[in-house]
């Protein structure tokens, strides 16, 4: 050994060896004999400078210890045995919890839906009021917008219609597409119940956007030619 | 820095199946626990066995040892454990004399278990003199700096840090001091290990 392991190993004894430096260290010593020897000198030095009389310094305890444990596996050995034979513990509070979760979850969703659910006039006032304290341009040119929106309508308590959302049109038209495509291994029946609920769905398909138009023909199409 | 990291380091070894590891920590605190031991039982032979079963626990324990604790406290419990159970156990059960020996009247020349261990034998106590005679006179012999510096550190059990500001030097000439005095105290100390197993090898 140099003198600089050496001085790893004497600071490595007292705990002041750096967390870092003491993995490799705790590697040689466990493999190298004369670094065990000496690390067991070093004991043996702490001991008799205690006093530490009626213990034997010959190191009796540490050659029975590992001849006990030579007949025994490794503990990584072991625990890699363990859980095989390891029983389910029963834990009372994992339905409990689970309960309350499911509970938890519920809860948040009826809001959720509920706040879906409100029209969207009733979130106007708030943005009103927070478009008036700061009013940005592209605020300004959205209430002039509404603004003129307003003046040409003619006053109505009728709740205004709710807007078409794109998100559920596009997999409306792509199912479509996927009857037609698979048409000839569906039953006639089914087939034309499905497409006719499709249509009914999709009010705006004959009018929106040309990618749209195509499948959404077809549809019609196929199902005047299957009438069943 | 952990103030165990160093037994950390090698109780995570143990976890990943390195025996050798257990060897090194049971090197280290062999004579610690025997002397901890030895507040329960008097016998130094019985304290040995005891401090063996201890270590024994200890490493099936090991497991379980998640490091919320020093290595030593964790070692420390246990062997109190298990002195504290044999002495109630060796109450329990009737003392067995060897009769075959012609001088029980002495406390201190029979064996309760009928056998003579190694520590014992008039080799291991003879080595075991020698060994004290050699360290306390290598201790002697160093140079003042380097004798406070040990001392502190094994007598007091200050850290470095403590010991750097009670000798009003730096925390690595501490470190330098303590491992330059083990090394002369270990020169020393290796010739009557080697003698002393030679010599116990001659008379076996």
């Amino acid at each position: 050994m140099n003198e600089e392991l050496d001085s790893q190993l004497s600071a490595m004894f007292d705990n002041e060896l750096p967390a870092a430096e003491c993995e490799l260290l705790a590697r040689r010593l466990s493999r190298d004999p004369d670094v065990q020897a000496r690390w067991g000198r070093y004991a043996v030095i702490g001991a008799v400078i205690r006093a530490e009389r009626g213990v034997t310094l010959n190191g009796t305890v540490a050659g029975r210890v590992s001849a006990a444990l030579s007949g025994e596996p490794a503990l990584s050995e072991v625990d890699a045995a363990r859980p095989a034979g390891r029983t389910p513990q029963f834990r009372w509070w994992q339905p409990v919890a689970g309960a309350g979760l499911a509970a938890g979850v519920a809860a948040v969703s009826i809001f959720w839906l509920r706040s879906q659910a409100l029209p969207d006039g009733a979130h106007a006032p708030a943005l009103v009021a927070a478009s008036t304290a700061t009013p940005a341009p592209t605020v300004r040119a959205a209430q002039s917008a509404l603004q003129n929106a307003a003046a040409t309508a003619p006053d109505s308590f009728v709740v205004p219609p709710v807007q078409q959302r794109p998100m559920m049109v596009v997999p409306a038209t792509e199912l479509a597409d996927y009857v037609v495509a698979h048409s000839a291994y569906s039953w006639p029946v089914s087939r034309g119940n499905l497409l006719s609920a499709l249509m009914v769905s999709e009010p705006g398909t004959s009018s929106t956007p040309a990618r749209s138009d195509q499948p959404a023909s077809g549809v019609q199409g196929n199902a005047i030619q299957n009438p069943k | 820095m952990s103030a165990d990291a160093s037994d950390l380091s090698l109780v995570r070894r143990v976890q990943r199946g390195d025996k050798g590891a257990f060897d090194a920590l049971v090197l280290k605190y062999q004579h610690k626990l025997v002397k901890l031991v030895m507040r329960y039982v008097r016998n130094p032979a019985e304290a040995e066995d005891i401090a063996q079963e201890a270590f024994i626990k200890a490493y099936r324990a090991l497991p379980q040892f998640r490091g919320d604790s020093a290595f030593y406290t964790w070692l420390y419990r246990i062997a109190i454990n298990t002195a504290k159970n044999a002495v109630v156990s060796r109450d329990r059960s009737p003392i067995e004399y060897n009769i075959d020996r012609n001088s029980t009247d002495n406390d201190e020349s029979y064996d309760m278990q009928g056998r003579m261990r190694d520590s014992e034998t008039p080799e291991g106590l003879v080595l075991t003199d020698e060994i004290r005679s050699t360290v306390n006179a290598a201790i002697d012999a160093l140079p003042e700096d380097l004798r406070t510096a040990i001392v502190l550190r094994e007598l007091e059990g200050l850290s470095y840090e403590e010991i750097a500001e009670a000798m009003a030097c730096p925390v690595g000439t501490v470190r330098s001091r303590i491992f330059r005095a083990r090394e002369a105290i270990d020169r020393r100390l290796r010739e009557v290990f080697e003698g002393g197993l030679g010599r116990a090898e001659e008379l076996g």
